[in-house]
């Protein structure tokens, strides 16, 4: 059966059905490696022997995927023209892999010269060209994945529709774009991260994600301290528990509104070192601070604040 | 719900041009460089303000607590431009272009809520620890603080000031934010 087929017959099993026939639960878990339907609340198999209709090979990240995957070039807009046009081969072969004549060879050489100059045709073309580089330059820096620098250059493209670059620097524009699609992935980064990558003054580029925001019609939701707790973790080597146990502080937190009006790093940032206490981890309110571009003071007003309200007692 | 103005921005003009230089030299608490600012920088002490002078007979009165104040304050500075030796023909029309009100919702905020319910909101306490609003009517600007103080500015009278302030505290019962 072809897979398009399969794919078309599982969609329905799944459309079909949404309670377990046992408990009437409606958390149902498709489990491909043993091609089941399972109830997650009491185990009951609802289906089994399904198509998967994905492809044959894994891949866990983007560098794999475009190795395995065996259909064609997908259009990027990390490339100004999409990655779409066609470019002039630097091999001086014919398409039987034979070397061409050196009169030929001396054509394709002048023909390669000038597509290439035509291939950026305008002033608005250069411009993005020139953007979606330095896109790429700031995301390199940071070590952002594929996904966000194509969702960073997606904003960029809007903005430049809108006309919201005239009287903002390229510079500018192109990093607020890379903080809004972070925050967009929910993988924040601090805007004194992108400052220092982009060396643009963090103030400007906050001013110019506002007006991107506000201009674009886009509502980011505010980043949660929660958000930054992997980082902050793996970056004091602190474990899973310890991770667990400050999200779970957080969110005590965030029910009773103390994050209101706080910066989430040091929110966050307070929460891990109470967390790395709590559990016998230990790390020292400076690592943390550095970790989360914070300052002690901070982390101290946080902490003292959090415990307090939240009842933790803590004996260091 | 009573709010505090805490500052009032009012504008005449003279429509007529000014020699800065003369008021600089008959008047005191007169500062004028024109190297870094093209207008005169005039303070008063009753009622207290600060206004700026400029050479197109424009002037900006600002740092009063009131309209009334912000108008004595006008009147008064330009009597004292008349005693600097400048002749002025015209009756002043005074506009307030800006009033900053204070109030205090009296009630906790959470301003992760309020961001994702309202429209029109800016919050981002990772560069500010309000929340912006921009309200269209009255067309003001609103900063709410996780205390419940808030902050009204934009406003053109007391009277939009208060009723800003009225319907974000409406808006907030409305959406069950506040209690």
């Amino acid at each position: 059966m072809n897979s398009r087929g399969g794919e078309k017959l599982v969609k329905r099993e799944i459309e079909y059905i949404e309670v377990c026939p046992e408990c009437g639960s409606r958390k149902l878990e498709m489990d491909y490696e043993r091609a089941e339907l399972i109830c997650s609340e009491c185990g009951y198999v609802v289906d089994d022997k399904f198509i998967d209709p994905g492809p044959e090979w894994r891949a866990f990240d983007h560098e794999q995927r475009i190795k395995r995957s065996r259909v064609g070039a997908p259009i990027s807009y990390t490339i100004h023209d999409k990655g779409l046009s066609t470019i002039i081969d630097w091999r001086d072969k014919d398409g039987y892999g034979k070397d061409i004549s050196p009169t030929t060879r001396e054509q394709m050489y002048r023909l390669r010269k000038w597509q290439q100059r035509i291939r950026v045709s305008n002033a608005i073309e250069r411009n993005l060209a020139f953007a979606l580089t330095e896109l790429d330059r700031i995301a390199s820096r940071l070590n952002l994945p594929k996904s966000i620098r194509e969702t960073a250059a997606m904003y960029y493209r809007k903005a430049v529709e809108k006309g919201l670059i005239r009287g903002r620097s390229i510079e500018s524009v192109a990093a607020a774009s890379i903080y809004a699609a972070c925050r967009q992935c929910k993988i924040p980064r601090m805007l004194d991260e992108i400052a220092e990558a982009a060396k643009i003054n963090r103030k400007e580029i906050g001013r110019t994600f506002r007006f991107l925001a506000r201009e674009l019609g886009i509502n980011f939701k505010p980043a949660t301290p929660i958000d930054y707790v992997p980082r902050l973790a793996s970056a004091l080597k602190l474990s899973g528990e310890v991770q667990a146990k400050a999200i779970e502080i957080l969110k005590l937190a965030m029910q009773k509104e103390l994050t209101s009006g706080r910066g989430p790093a040091g929110v966050s940032a307070a929460a891990i070192y109470i967390a790395s206490v709590l559990l016998g981890e230990k790390r020292t309110q400076r690592e943390v601070a550095e970790a989360a571009k914070v300052t002690e003071v901070t982390i101290r007003n946080r902490y003292k604040e959090l415990a307090e309200k939240l009842n933790i007692e803590i004996d260091i | 719900m009573g709010v505090k103005v805490e500052n009032v921005v009012a504008s005449v003009t003279l429509n007529q041009r000014i020699d800065l230089e003369l008021i600089t030299k008959n008047l005191e608490n007169a500062e004028y460089e024109p190297e870094q600012f093209p207008g005169l920088v005039y303070h008063l002490t009753e009622p207290k303000a600060a206004a700026l002078i400029f050479g197109s007979g424009k002037i900006v009165c600002t740092g009063t607590k009131s309209v009334e104040e912000a108008k004595r304050a006008i009147y008064k500075i330009i009597e004292d431009i008349k005693r600097a030796g400048i002749e002025i023909n015209d009756e002043p029309e005074i506009t307030v272009q800006n009033i900053v009100a204070t109030a205090n919702l009296n009630a906790e905020l959470n301003l992760d809520a309020i961001a994702i319910s309202l429209d029109n909101t800016e919050y981002e306490p990772e560069q500010f620890p309000g929340l912006v609003y921009r309200m269209n009517d009255p067309k003001v600007v609103l900063l709410l603080f996780g205390s419940g103080k808030i902050v009204c500015t934009g406003a053109k009278s007391v009277e939009d000031a208060e009723r800003a302030a009225e319907n974000i505290y409406k808006t907030l019962k409305e959406l069950g934010l506040i209690d």
